[in-house]
């Protein structure tokens, strides 16, 4: 490609760049170590296999060295024999330990994180509707994905890991400081050294390991669009453009990968350096200290010093590479606890009560009530609604008719004025109480992934499958369950065989059927389906919604023509009320959109 | 355009051969030769691995030599050091000289370790990175562009994804941890043997008689954790399959009160993760020890017979024991290595042979040799007894027949199944019929230069897709190169102009995911717009207004009448308002057409398009 290639996609960072690492905090330790309460037993074990494994490593190198220098360099067989068999009992010893404290990690470490999506899963469930408008899909699963699995590594790792290796470095330490504190003095000096290296380089590869992030943001979120795209792709021949482009994307992605293959491929060799360095410097140093006639250094300092240093460097490398993991688990921790500690925006009283059985009468007094702050949504809107009675919601997109049903199923709360059920203010009434005797069809038609006689089952869980059979039958579609190729197991859902847009409404509305609710509300679909799905829909509509006071978002005329009450809305306010008969006497704006819609129709049948 | 159920088209693709499995056999061959290809690149790095091997092992056996001198000077009866390379230092050096020149000695070949080292990295990385994996990702993203749709249809766009990200990064997995670490490996475990072997051949054999065991034992391993792992991730995506639908259908949990329920849904797929979890836990905690196992034991028998050995005088110390116990912790890390190689292949053959499906597939719409070209058609259609079916046997077009005119408007109405969409696929050869033929000013499509014949023809979709770019990205989607003249033009159109100018940043705005931040009407008239843009003889549109409701399909529909002057426009619709604009009605059931006339003529004579008259005029659809 010549020119720069024209990009398919562009991703807009702003509010979805999410930090991957946080400072060090004491209040968020404690907070996730609290998590680990309940698990009291787990993590004291744990800790005594730690301290024990800090101990006995240096142990065993200490023991080759000893053994070396000691039976062996006398010369004495029956010493060697004796301190082979010791070192293989502490081996086994260290190994059993190793054991539990790998396994108990593991353990602890997926305790925390199940109570943790626990916890965060109902925490979900508290918040009232408004959150889940605002809050994307996406940013809820990496809750529950990668800031978990952070915080697991935080928990599983990084305490545990980096005490075992602080615990070797320090016995490591002062073992070399009690055999020869000169040479001993070399390794601290080179020690500072090896943490500085170790910085820098994590410092800039983390650099270097997110650009890599971020064009790979970019290559995944083209291709995802390329491929829900591809028919217009194909349909207005961009192929060749894309596909130029797109090689640009990864070769870029390739070079910034050799970027952070630079910077790791001078990190490792200069650590591994550091070590030689020391070794180096043990051959020359403590073969003057071995050979000086005034020091009295043994040979065999030399050979423990030769086993012990890397007791001294590793941890250093490990406990750096931990801290990484520790920030990250930071983030992550982080972000679930400001999930945990977000209030609703609203709950329900304190001393909200259950709702007795209902009639079903439904009031609004002079509500108002706005989404955001400052814009209303809904102004003064009042109105009665008597058991039985279908109240059809009528007017154009963001005249306020979802804002009263809304309202009514008390997923917000109106901002003044009262909503009442049965003459009781809905706030002083438990949602679940109220949902329980409530019936609901959205306008997404949402289906759980399961049979559809699950899905129906929603409506009452406790429902045999001979009422879902009833229902259905009731409803008048049995025929066309009976028509799919496993009946009423037939599986719907994302992951089941495409139902048709009708067949989902109609389980929408056997489900809201089962649950026999006295309140139901019904946002009736605005895609178009066939006119025999549509005919059917008709008809199970009116029986669904026969006994019930109903509130409909309606679309059909029949549906409208039917209510026994039809409120007009316009911007937020009822501009016209009654039944059909009387708005089109009453020549108003309900009028004039019949008017119009019968004019279309009369033509086409004249 | 049409999107018929996976699960029919799944095997349908089957059928033409393509997703066969292919045998273990055939793909380690065909990954084998892509190697190949890259022979000279595998055997720098591979010699530059061999080099690093002898470096380290020289130093470390310089280290072993300066402990022998050492003891040699303090204990007057101990072995004469054994200098390698056939060096050794000249009598009048002090002992400090020659400790000196080891220490140098030591350091130079850490050093050259360490470039070498770099080297290493930063080659093997380009290797794999940039000549495998980025030009296989290329290479899949570009054929992807130009499958047919029976691949879209019948693949989930997950598992698309993910081949062209996961599945390309296994093949370079494949070449960097099968294939290079593999032969790495293998040469670092012949070196280590072969320098064992030269100190004491006996001693190398009791150390390493447990290595079969050990070998045995993380075969085991892999072969028993690596199902589990698997079984995991699926658990784990049916934990946040739960999530997902209960925060999708939120409205449905809250407003039937199914909170407690979904509470103990998810706790339950939780629980079921945790479970399935202690048992790998067990696992990977016996096995980790018990590799550490191994390597003690080894080391208890160096310590022992290697101790007698010294004792004995048949072994040095230093260039020995001291040796010998630092390559025997590492002898024991590389044959675990070596065990966990057969897992990383498997995973890499899986994630190949999907890279080689589509590489594989065959393109099925493709121009014949020396098409026509055609710059601009008048844009006249006619479908001569065309037939189509997307599996055999199951025919979802049969004998369509008509001639359009240029400029004429055509409507085609029929219940969900009949075949509309599918009719209006088969004008851009989306699909080519299996019977007869679709013409345009009467040349078989199939004559035509495709990409010129796709440029005759606007398209609107039901739902139409919009790019997260600009608005006037996506407006000159078909023609990148266009002024923006042309494309405030096309938005005026499609009456897209004015909310364009009131979002902010107008026609630079960057849509977001899908066009999000956008109504539903609004999105529809960019589609308008876009298609419009191309300036089509042909304009094809699949039900534009299904998704919106009647209030908004108003502004559509003005938007539409004004595209549609001057082309040949079918129109797919269920509306009676939109059907009444056509001049021509066709009628489809069952992929046959049933009726087919002007609006006024169809209304007279009984039949579907009267049906769905007086249902939609019963039922007041539009109010």
């Amino acid at each position: 490609m010549s020119a720069k290639a024209v990009p398919v996609t562009r991703l807009i960072r702003d509010e979805d760049y999410e930090a991957d690492k946080r400072p060090l905090s004491l209040a968020l330790l404690t907070r996730l170590f609290a998590f680990t309460r309940p698990h009291a037993r787990k993590r004291n074990w744990l800790l005594f296999t730690v301290v024990l494994r800090a101990l006995q490593l240096p142990a065993l190198a200490w023991a080759i060295g000893a053994t070396i220098n000691g039976p062996i360099a006398h010369r004495d067989t029956r010493g060697v024999l004796g301190a082979g068999l010791g070192f293989l009992g502490l081996a086994v010893f260290t190994l059993v330990t190793f054991h539990f404290r790998q396994r108990l990690a593991l353990e602890l470490g997926e305790a925390v994180v199940h109570d943790l999506r626990n916890t965060l899963f109902r925490h979900f469930l508290r918040m009232p509707m408004s959150y889940f408008n605002r809050t994307k899909l996406g940013r809820i699963i990496s809750r529950f994905t990668s800031d978990i699995e952070a915080v697991r590594a935080g928990v599983q790792d990084v305490l545990f890991v980096s005490l075992v290796q602080g615990g070797q470095l320090i016995v490591a330490t002062a073992l070399m400081a009690w055999y020869d504190w000169v040479m001993f003095l070399v390794v601290l000096g080179l020690a500072p050294l090896v943490w500085l290296i170790n910085r820098f380089f994590r410092r800039r590869l983390s650099v270097a390991y997110r650009v890599v992030q971020e064009s790979w943001s970019r290559i995944t979120a083209t291709i995802a669009e390329s491929v829900s795209g591809i028919r217009v792709t194909q349909g207005f021949v961009r192929q060749e453009v894309n596909a130029g482009f797109f090689t640009e994307l990864v070769t870029d992605h390739s070079k910034y990968n050799l970027g952070v293959a630079r910077t790791s491929g001078i990190f490792l060799p200069l650590l591994e350096l550091n070590t030689q360095f020391f070794m180096a410097a043990l051959v020359v140093l403590g073969g003057y200290r071995v050979l000086s006639p005034t020091t009295h250094v043994p040979v065999g300092t030399i050979v423990q010093f030769f086993f012990l240093a890397n007791l001294f460097f590793d941890p250093i490398r490990v406990i750096g590479n931990q801290y990484n993991q520790a920030l990250a688990a930071m983030a992550g921790a982080e972000r679930v606890f400001k999930v945990l500690d977000t209030v609703p925006d609203w709950e329900d009283a304190p001393d909200a009560g259950a709702l007795p059985v209902v009639r079903g009468r439904v009031e609004f007094r002079h509500v108002v009530f706005g989404y955001v702050k400052g814009r209303s949504a809904l102004h003064d809107i009042s109105f009665v609604a008597e058991p039985g009675q279908t109240v059809a919601l009528v007017g154009h997109t963001g005249s306020g008719k979802s804002s009263i049903v809304n309202l009514i199923s008390k997923f917000y709360l109106p901002d003044s004025g009262t909503v009442l059920i049965d003459g009781t203010d809905v706030r002083r009434i438990r949602s679940d109480s109220l949902h329980r005797q409530m019936g609901m069809v959205s306008q997404q038609n949402f289906l759980f992934t399961g049979t559809i006689m699950d899905n129906i089952r929603v409506g009452r869980p406790s429902a045999t499958d001979e009422e879902v059979v009833a229902a259905v039958r009731q409803l008048g579609f049995l025929d066309l369950i009976g028509a799919l190729p496993a009946g009423l197991a037939t599986k719907a859902g994302e992951r089941g065989a495409g139902l048709s847009l009708g067949q989902r409404q109609l389980i929408c509305f056997a489900r809201a059927f089962i649950a026999d609710p006295r309140i139901l509300i019904l946002d009736e679909a605005t895609s178009s389906v066939d006119a025999m799905t549509e005919a059917r829909i008709q008809e199970s509509l009116l029986k669904l919604l026969k006994g019930r006071t109903s509130f409909v978002v309606a679309h059909r005329l029949s549906t409208i023509r039917q209510a026994d009450l039809i409120l007009v809305l316009d911007h937020g306010r009822i501009v016209e009320r009654g039944t059909h008969e009387q708005l089109v006497a009453a020549d108003g704006v309900y009028a004039g959109l019949h008017r119009q819609f019968v004019d279309t129709a009369s033509h086409i049948i004249r | 355009m049409p999107r018929p159920s996976k699960k029919r088209l799944t095997s349908a693709f089957n059928q033409s051969g393509v997703t066969a499995g292919i045998s273990n056999r055939t793909l380690t061959r065909r990954l084998l030769s892509l190697a190949w290809r890259f022979r000279m690149g595998c055997l720098r790095v591979l010699m530059l691995q061999l080099v690093l091997l002898t470096l380290g092992l020289s130093g470390l056996s310089l280290t072993g030599v300066a402990i022998d001198f050492l003891y040699a000077q303090v204990m007057p009866g101990a072995r004469a050091p054994h200098w390698p390379f056939g060096w050794s230092p000249p009598a009048r050096w002090s002992p400090m000289l020659v400790l000196l020149a080891l220490a140098v000695g030591v350091f130079g070949l850490a050093l050259a370790r360490g470039v070498l080292n770099y080297l290493f990295t930063v080659k093997s990385t380009r290797l794999v990175e940039t000549d495998v994996v980025a030009a296989l990702r290329a290479d899949v993203y570009a054929k992807l562009q130009r499958l047919s749709f029976r691949f879209f249809d019948a693949n989930a766009s997950g598992t698309i994804i993910n081949r062209v990200t996961g599945d390309t990064r296994a093949i370079g997995n494949f070449i960097q941890q099968v294939l290079l670490q593999g032969v790495i490996t293998a040469l670092s475990l012949i070196v280590y043997l072969v320098y064992m072997l030269s100190i004491h051949p006996w001693l190398t054999v009791a150390c390493l008689a447990t290595t079969p065991l050990l070998w045995w034992t993380s075969l085991i391993f892999s072969r028993q954790v690596h199902p589990a792992y698997l079984r995991n991730r699926d658990l784990v995506d049916d934990m946040i399959l739960k999530l997902a639908e209960t925060v999708q259908g939120i409205q449905v949990v809250k407003g039937f009160a199914r909170e407690p329920e979904e509470i103990a849904r998810f706790a339950a797929a939780n629980r079921a993760v945790r479970d399935q979890q202690q048992n790998i836990f067990w696992k990977v905690s016996l096995f980790t020890p018990t590799v550490s196992f191994f390597t003690q034991v080894n080391l208890t028998v160096l310590l022992l017979y290697g101790g007698w050995l010294v004792i004995h005088d048949q072994l040095a110390l230093g260039t020995g024991l001291v040796v010998l116990a630092g390559l025997l912790q590492q002898f024991s890390g590389q044959v675990a290595n070596m065990a966990g190689l057969a897992n990383t292949a498997q995973q890499s053959l899986a994630g190949a042979q999907r890279v080689f499906e589509v590489l594989d597939a065959p393109v099925e719409i493709q121009n014949r040799p020396a098409p026509r070209r055609v710059p601009r058609a008048r844009g006249a259609v006619q479908c001569e007894h065309v037939s189509f079916a997307y599996e055999r046997d199951e025919p979802v077009l049969e004998d369509i027949h008509c001639d359009i005119a240029a400029g004429q408007c055509v409507a085609i109405l029929g219940a969900t199944g009949a075949g509309k969409s599918t009719l209006l696929s088969l004008v851009p050869r989306f699909y080519d019929p299996t019977r007869g033929c679709v013409r345009v000013d009467s040349v078989d499509v199939r004559e035509l230069d495709l990409d010129d014949l796709r440029r005759n023809i606007g398209l609107v979709f039901q739902e139409s897709f919009l790019f997260s770019n600009t608005v006037a990205a996506n407006i000159a989607f078909g023609h990148p190169d266009a002024s923006r003249e042309q494309i405030e033009r096309a938005a005026q159109i499609a009456a897209a102009d004015e909310f364009i100018r009131e979002m902010p940043g107008g026609y630079d705005a960057v849509l977001r995911e899908g066009g999000a931040n956008l109504s539903g009407g609004q999105r529809q008239r960019l589609a308008i717009a876009r298609a419009v843009l191309v300036d089509p003889p042909i304009l094809l549109l699949d039900d534009p207004t299904a998704a919106v409701d009647p209030h908004t399909e108003q502004e559509i529909l003005g938007a539409i009448e004004n595209a549609m002057r001057g082309r040949t426009t079918f129109m797919v619709t269920h509306r009676l308002s939109t059907l009444q604009r056509a001049n021509l009605v066709l009628v489809l059931d069952h992929g046959r057409i049933v009726q087919m006339g002007t609006p006024q003529e169809l209304m007279n004579r009984p039949g579907l398009y009267r049906q769905t008259a007086e249902l939609q005029f019963a039922a007041g659809r539009g109010m």
